[in-house]
């Protein structure tokens, strides 16, 4: 019976913000998502309870907002939730959200395979899954876009790497963070959503887990990007096509 | 007074949202020019109980109340009218029809297959002579031993071509007047019932549309729904709770038209600024945007009536006026802000403006819906 844990984060909904005045971001009228990859990871972890049986449990801690965000992870096929929620843990930096998620992993879930996405949606660190994996003291499977359960407990993934594909095989227990390639997150029914409200969730206080290390990091500004666009027009006429190609050799477009 | 939906309505409206993205936004145009049902559309919205959702689990439904039937009607809308009407006429009058008036065994044997999506409904009462004035229709049932004959001619039957459970109304008693009319349920194939050619229309155009011809058409009295003679009274609930979901349905269209207008018009560069800059432009923007907030508050109102079991007729009634009629206003600005591209083929504004029209016709007409309206303000 495979005990598998899908971790997820509560994020902003990037379609919501707007650039301000000045370049800045507006956040005041946002709303909230499962970050985009943490849906691969539950969607991953709902199929392989689906091949090969056992239990899938979706873990996060965040704002009590996010409890939203349970309700909408229990509906993608998890069978219980475990809620670290308090309104300090809105601004985690990701040692911290590996700390708290070890110490209720280690102290609450039984775990084989715990799957992570690649990186979250507004942050995008990348570090959560190779942190929590080190406060576990268990091996991490990085950037994972195939996933199979094999024989006598081991686990077989293809890990996209610069110049290819590695596949790793392990010993569960093991931290996996997943790519977007890996599936196709479902879009739950609606019967999926009113039954995620009657699975259990285990709701965790700040009090109840140890003092989470200040966080080291200052963020001292964001704001939106700028698209820089060159646009040059070319007359038709033979001189102007002629330095086209020209522009277009240059650019590398064509050769 | 709480305006917030929980977050079960918040989650449900959001997966409708992604669905509709993902099935329903890419072939809209495609449905529209065609007039083509887009039947693996429908399998999938079976697949995700939307095809039921306020009906109960034991008769295949999602178990949920029609306020998140109104939601998911709306988002769909958002992405294409056709496709969110043919679901609300599904939902919204078939389904409740046999939910509100069927037996046990006619629940389990029409409602329930209904409900899970594996089989489409349909609403069979107007006729080419009767239309707001129902007591005109012509069609009979006469009893002859264990069945009813049907003998006359429906027409803008919604879905005639497509479905497969029809909720036929025709007199039983003429002379009983508003106690003579009777509905029954006739299932597709039936001997002596048969759809005509899906109506060429000037919106709605995926919506299959026909006349239904019923010639010496024998029904089962199991088939009978509700007592004889109450045909008109369940008609008029059923109209009740259709009309919210055109209510619904042109909330999602003035969204549609809102959001296309936004975004053209802060994309859409003149005299050197965007059009959204001009006080011409972001009026018309505004007068949408509040007009949608209205249209949207009665038609949750509406529906919240419905799920506390309070009496809705009259609010389902200003809903459906209030929010078609904006649809048609604010789809005409929308093709107005787009200007010349508005008025082509492949623009979103231009189907909205076609598809919008109808929300004024159907389920009753505005006029028949002042006619509700002052009925019960000057009773």
């Amino acid at each position: 019976m495979l005990n598998i844990v899908a971790c997820f984060k509560w994020v902003i909904d990037e379609a919501y913000i707007r650039k301000g005045a000045s370049g800045a971001l507006d956040f005041s009228a946002v709303d909230y998502k499962i970050s985009d990859y943490d849906r691969n990871a539950i969607e991953e972890a709902a199929r392989l309870k689906g091949l090969h049986g056992g239990s899938v449990t979706v873990l996060t801690a965040g704002p009590p907002e996010a409890s939203k965000g349970v309700k909408d992870a229990l509906s993608r096929g998890a069978d219980q939730a475990v809620f670290a929620g308090d309104p300090t843990f809105n601004q985690l930096e990701s040692s911290q959200t590996a700390a708290i998620l070890g110490e209720i992993v280690r102290s609450r879930i039984p775990y084989d395979l715990i799957i992570c996405g690649e990186g979250s949606s507004d942050q995008y660190a990348q570090q959560v899954g190779p942190r929590l994996a080190e406060n576990l003291g268990i091996p991490c499977i990085s950037y994972v876009q195939k996933l199979t359960i094999g024989e006598g407990g081991r686990i077989m993934a293809e890990r996209r790497v610069e110049e290819g594909v590695e596949v790793v095989d392990a010993l569960l227990p093991v931290v996996v963070t997943v790519l977007p390639e890996i599936n196709a997150p479902r879009i739950p029914g609606v019967k999926d959503t009113l039954m995620a409200s009657k699975k259990p969730v285990v709701t965790i206080k700040k009090e109840e887990l140890p003092a989470v290390g200040a966080a080291r990091l200052q963020t001292l500004g964001m704001t939106a990007m700028r698209m820089e666009r060159n646009g040059e027009i070319f007359a038709a006429t033979p001189e102007g096509i002629v330095r086209f190609v020209e522009a277009l050799q240059k650019k590398g477009v064509i050769s | 007074m709480d305006f917030k939906l929980t977050e079960e309505q918040e989650l449900i409206r959001k997966n409708m949202r992604e669905f509709a993205d993902k099935y329903v936004e890419p072939i809209a145009g495609e449905i529209d020019e065609n007039s083509r049902h887009p039947a693996e559309v429908f399998k999938k919205l079976a697949e995700g109980d939307w095809m039921g959702i306020p009906i109960p689990t034991e008769y295949g439904g999602a178990g949920s109340d029609y306020l998140t039937h109104i939601l998911a009607i709306e988002e769909l809308s958002r992405s294409c009218a056709s496709t969110g009407f043919t679901v609300s006429i599904h939902v919204g009058i078939a389904c409740m029809l046999v939910l509100l008036n069927g037996t046990e065994e006619q629940k389990q044997q029409y409602l329930l297959p209904m409900a899970k999506g594996e089989k489409l409904g349909a609403f069979v009462l107007t006729e080419p002579g009767a239309g707001t004035d129902v007591m005109a229709a012509t069609t009979t049932a006469v009893l002859d031993g264990d069945a009813y004959v049907l003998n006359g001619t429906k027409t803008f039957t919604s879905n005639g071509p497509t479905g497969d459970t029809y909720m036929v109304f025709a007199w039983t008693d003429k002379a009983a007047g508003r106690k003579g009319l009777s509905c029954f349920i006739i299932p597709r194939g039936t001997a002596g019932m048969s759809a005509g050619t899906h109506f060429q229309k000037m919106g709605l155009r995926s919506s299959q549309t026909s006349e239904m011809v019923f010639k010496d058409c024998r029904v089962p009295k199991a088939n009978l729904l509700g007592k004889e003679g109450a045909g008109l009274v369940m008609a008029m609930a059923g109209f009740d709770h259709g009309r919210v979901g055109i209510a619904a349905q042109s909330i999602g269209i003035v969204q549609a038209a809102l959001d296309e207008s936004v975004r053209y018009s802060k994309e859409r560069i003149q005299f050197g600024n965007p059009i959204s800059k001009n006080q011409a432009i972001s009026w018309m923007i505004a007068d949408m945007a509040t007009e949608l907030s209205a249209a949207r508050f009665l038609t949750y109102h509406a529906a919240w009536l419905k799920d506390q079991k309070l009496n809705f007729s009259k609010e389902a009634a200003m809903a459906k006026l209030f929010a078609s009629e904006a649809a048609m206003r604010h789809t005409i600005k929308a093709v107005q802000i787009h200007g010349g591209y508005g008025y082509c083929k492949g623009a979103k504004v231009e189907r909205l403006m076609r598809d919008a029209k109808i929300t004024e016709i159907y389920e009753g007409t505005s006029e028949a819906q002042r006619m509700v309206i002052s009925g019960n303000v000057l009773r």
